[in-house]
């Protein structure tokens, strides 16, 4: 792919001068059999075959060396510059200006051709290489197709630099040592700008780094360097250099997406069989349960009554049954709060009603014990999921029962700031020391054993979270825990007063 | 074999959910099981069960669209058997014409009182003008709610919300059909309306409105007026 330079250098006005010289030797036989106006003539026409072939500065050289030529060989008084009939004069200035002219005009439609035919040239490479790109399938693919491109038209190294998941850019190929240019490539890739580095700026060569940018965001940056730094620099290649970036970017953005969908039927399919198997595994460990729970419990109550060892046994049998039940629950809870997938079905209400409806639910452990609900008269109605909410009371609470087997359990709410802080509080042994974060903690368990209180714990916190509140321990000065956890306050939407008491 | 009892009708496809079922109603009434829709629809040709407990996990049909199908023509009295955190499913059954649910597992006292409770509503019915419970006697004739001889003044929305409660009382009522019956059609989706009456009633009704006796909180699902059981 050579392409006809124009002749900028001396040749072509070495070349000229000869075309010149030979247009005066090759007329010099015409003297006196044609007129001087038909040399003239020729002369022009020479002007503009130089215009054509070597560009406007010959033509200049040309249109100049043609006057005087004329001057000295045709023109009486013939070999001197001197003019006998002052007449000759207009016919010089004429012949100069047209000569410029005609010289002017034909190297700029040279100059014109030249561009389209590079342009062409260019346009039918680009293609080509868009139609490569777009069958690239990886990274490392991109990245060889840009760099033979560049390579061979502009004689031009070229790096790209993809942003991985955790968004550090990774250059592609890697590239050893020189990691000057690392910020600089990252500024480019955050602002979005291209930027010019100077040979001690990259690290290895003179570079030019731009952003490739598709539609939605910067994908990534092109660095381009070579120790030739005008093969880049010069304005006329930035058009080019542009639509690879930006050829590149689209490319680049067609693989992403192409991950991302890839991507999601995987997590379809695997949410899909998470699906089946919790509801599988809720559905065969729910049946025998709920015989087990039913037989133990139609036992306790035969009648005549079992011999006590045996009694004692059948409720122990529906006791742990029922705790089993309790723990599977919580397992199915955890799943589906940590797969994230849980809809909340948040409605306006008021906390009392979930505090009564978790000390109904927990009424059997909690049995014998003191309960004291305080909440704050002028609590407003808090936006919540009532099924989960209860959730959190049950654990609170059932934690307080197993942890704290002694003294009153007391339930607080009130407005603090911009949330509503509620509390369960016990008179147990309280936290290990250090213990208040870390309680929460999936299968983290307290100084006392017994099963399930991690599991309950964790599922409170991310009950709490999903509601943007926050939960946490604290150890009681005077002993036992206090379990705190926020909601948002939010505005409750109006109430319409009912209308004619 | 006395033929007086009841027949309660078990449709359930787990025969050891079945097995327990029986043996824990034999007390109640005659017990009829079916594993499947079919085989329950098949139990009302002879004489008509008095009750039925349909569990929603039916192999052969969905339980609420059994259900739906019964309450075109019968209205015995339906309790359903269904998971904990599967409220969504027991609200469809209510809606479609349950009368109460049962959590699985469940104890079978639990159970025992839940039919008896049934049973009994379709005896009596809840025809009386006046009706007592704890400290409380509502006048349905007079319009007039007291405590211990004391007027209480309710607001016409709040008498019309404990209204549509006693009448079915100790039954379970889904958010939506209390504003349906209290509210009118058109306000389906104004929940908190709802339950902001509900703590009115429970501040005026209830000894201790943050655990209430009387008017219970069925979370996700309703509420359920739960008169108290007269002494055995």
């Amino acid at each position: 792919m050579s392409e006809p330079k124009p002749s900028r250098g001396m040749g072509g006005y070495f070349r000229a001068a000869l075309a010149c010289v030979a247009t005066t030797l090759l007329t010099l036989p015409l003297h006196g059999v044609v007129d001087a106006a038909n040399i003239v003539m020729i002369f022009l026409l020479v002007v503009a075959l130089v215009a054509v072939w070597l560009g406007s500065g010959p033509a200049i050289l040309a249109a100049f060396g043609g006057v005087a030529l004329f001057d000295f060989f045709f023109v009486e008084p013939r070999f001197s510059m001197a003019v006998a009939d002052a007449q000759y004069l207009i016919t010089f200035a004429v012949m100069l200006v047209v000569a410029l002219v005609i010289g002017q005009l034909a190297a700029r439609l040279r100059e014109k051709a030249l561009l389209a035919t590079r342009r062409e040239d260019e346009m039918r490479a680009l293609y080509d290489m868009a139609k490569l790109l777009s069958g690239a399938v990886a990274a490392e693919q991109v990245a060889d197709i840009v760099r033979d491109f560049l390579g061979s038209r502009l004689e031009i190294e070229a790096v790209l630099y993809l942003p991985r998941d955790d968004d550090a850019l990774t250059a592609i190929p890697a590239r050893q040592g020189g990691d000057q240019h690392q910020a600089h490539v990252r500024a480019v890739y955050e602002q979005g700008q291209p930027m010019h580095l100077a040979a001690e700026e990259s690290g290895f060569a003179p570079a030019l780094a731009l952003p490739l940018v598709s539609s939605v965001r910067t994908r990534g940056v092109l660095l381009v360097f070579s120790e030739h730094a005008e093969r880049f620099c010069a304005a006329e290649k930035r058009p080019l250099l542009e639509a690879v970036a930006s050829l590149t970017a689209i490319a680049v953005e067609r693989l992403h997406y192409g991950e991302v969908v890839q991507e999601v039927t995987l997590g379809m399919e695997s949410e899909r069989l998470r699906t089946a198997l919790l509801s599988a595994v809720s559905h065969d460990l729910r049946t025998p349960l709920t015989v087990l729970v039913g037989l133990a419990d139609a036992l306790t109550l035969a009648r005549p009554s079992l011999p006590p060892p045996a009694l004692e046994s059948a409720i122990a049998i529906r006791d742990q049954a029922l705790r089993l039940s309790g723990l599977v629950h919580n397992l199915l809870d955890m799943a589906r709060l940590h797969t994230g997938k849980i809809v909340l079905n948040r409605e306006w209400q008021p906390l009392e009603e979930v505090v009564g409806s978790s000390l109904k639910a927990t009424a059997g452990v909690l049995a014998g014990r003191e309960v004291h609900v305080e909440l704050a008269p002028d609590l407003p109605p808090l936006e919540f999921d009532a099924v989960l909410l209860e959730r959190v009371f049950c654990n609170l609470l059932e934690n307080a029962a197993k942890y704290a087997p002694h003294g009153e359990i007391l339930i607080t709410a009130q407005v603090a700031g911009e949330v509503v802080e509620v509390a369960v509080v016990d008179a147990g042994p309280g936290l290990p020391p250090d213990g208040e974060e870390s309680v929460f903690d999936l299968f983290e368990r307290g100084r006392h054993s017994g099963a399930g209180g991690g599991l309950g714990l964790a599922i409170c916190r991310a009950i709490v979270e999903v509601h943007a509140g926050r939960i946490r321990a604290e150890r009681r000065a005077e002993g036992g825990t206090r379990m705190i956890f926020t909601l948002p306050l939010g505005t409750p939407p109006v109430l319409e007063e009912e209308a004619g008491e | 074999m006395n033929d007086d009892r009841p027949l309660i009708l078990v449709v359930e496809d787990e025969p050891q959910i079945r097995r327990f079922v029986r043996a824990a109603l034999e007390d109640e009434g005659r017990v009829v099981e079916a594993g499947s829709a079919a085989e329950a629809l098949e139990a009302f040709t002879g004489p008509g069960p008095a009750l039925a407990i349909i569990d929603l996990g039916l192999p052969d049909r969905d339980g609420v669209e059994l259900i739906r199908e019964l309450r075109t023509w019968t209205m015995l009295p339906l309790l359903v058997l269904s998971a904990r955190s599967a409220e969504a499913e027991k609200v469809a059954a209510l809606d479609a014409g349950a009368d109460d649910y049962l959590t699985k597992p469940f104890g079978v006292q639990e159970m025992r009182a839940r039919v008896r409770a049934l049973l009994r509503r379709q005896k009596v019915g809840a025809g009386d003008t006046v009706i007592e419970f704890g400290n409380i006697r509502v006048d349905r004739a007079h319009r007039s709610v007291t405590r211990d001889g004391v007027a209480i003044h309710l607001t016409p929305i709040e008498y019309r919300l404990l209204g549509v409660l006693l009448a079915k009382a100790g039954r379970v009522l889904t958010h939506r059909q209390l504003l349906m019956d209290v509210w009118g059609p058109g306000h389906a989706e104004r929940g908190h309306y709802l339950r902001i009456y509900i703590g009115h009633l429970r501040q005026k009704l209830e000894a201790d409105p943050a655990r209430p006796r009387f008017l219970l909180t069925e979370t996700g699902i309703g509420y359920r007026f739960q008169l108290e059981e007269p002494a055995a």
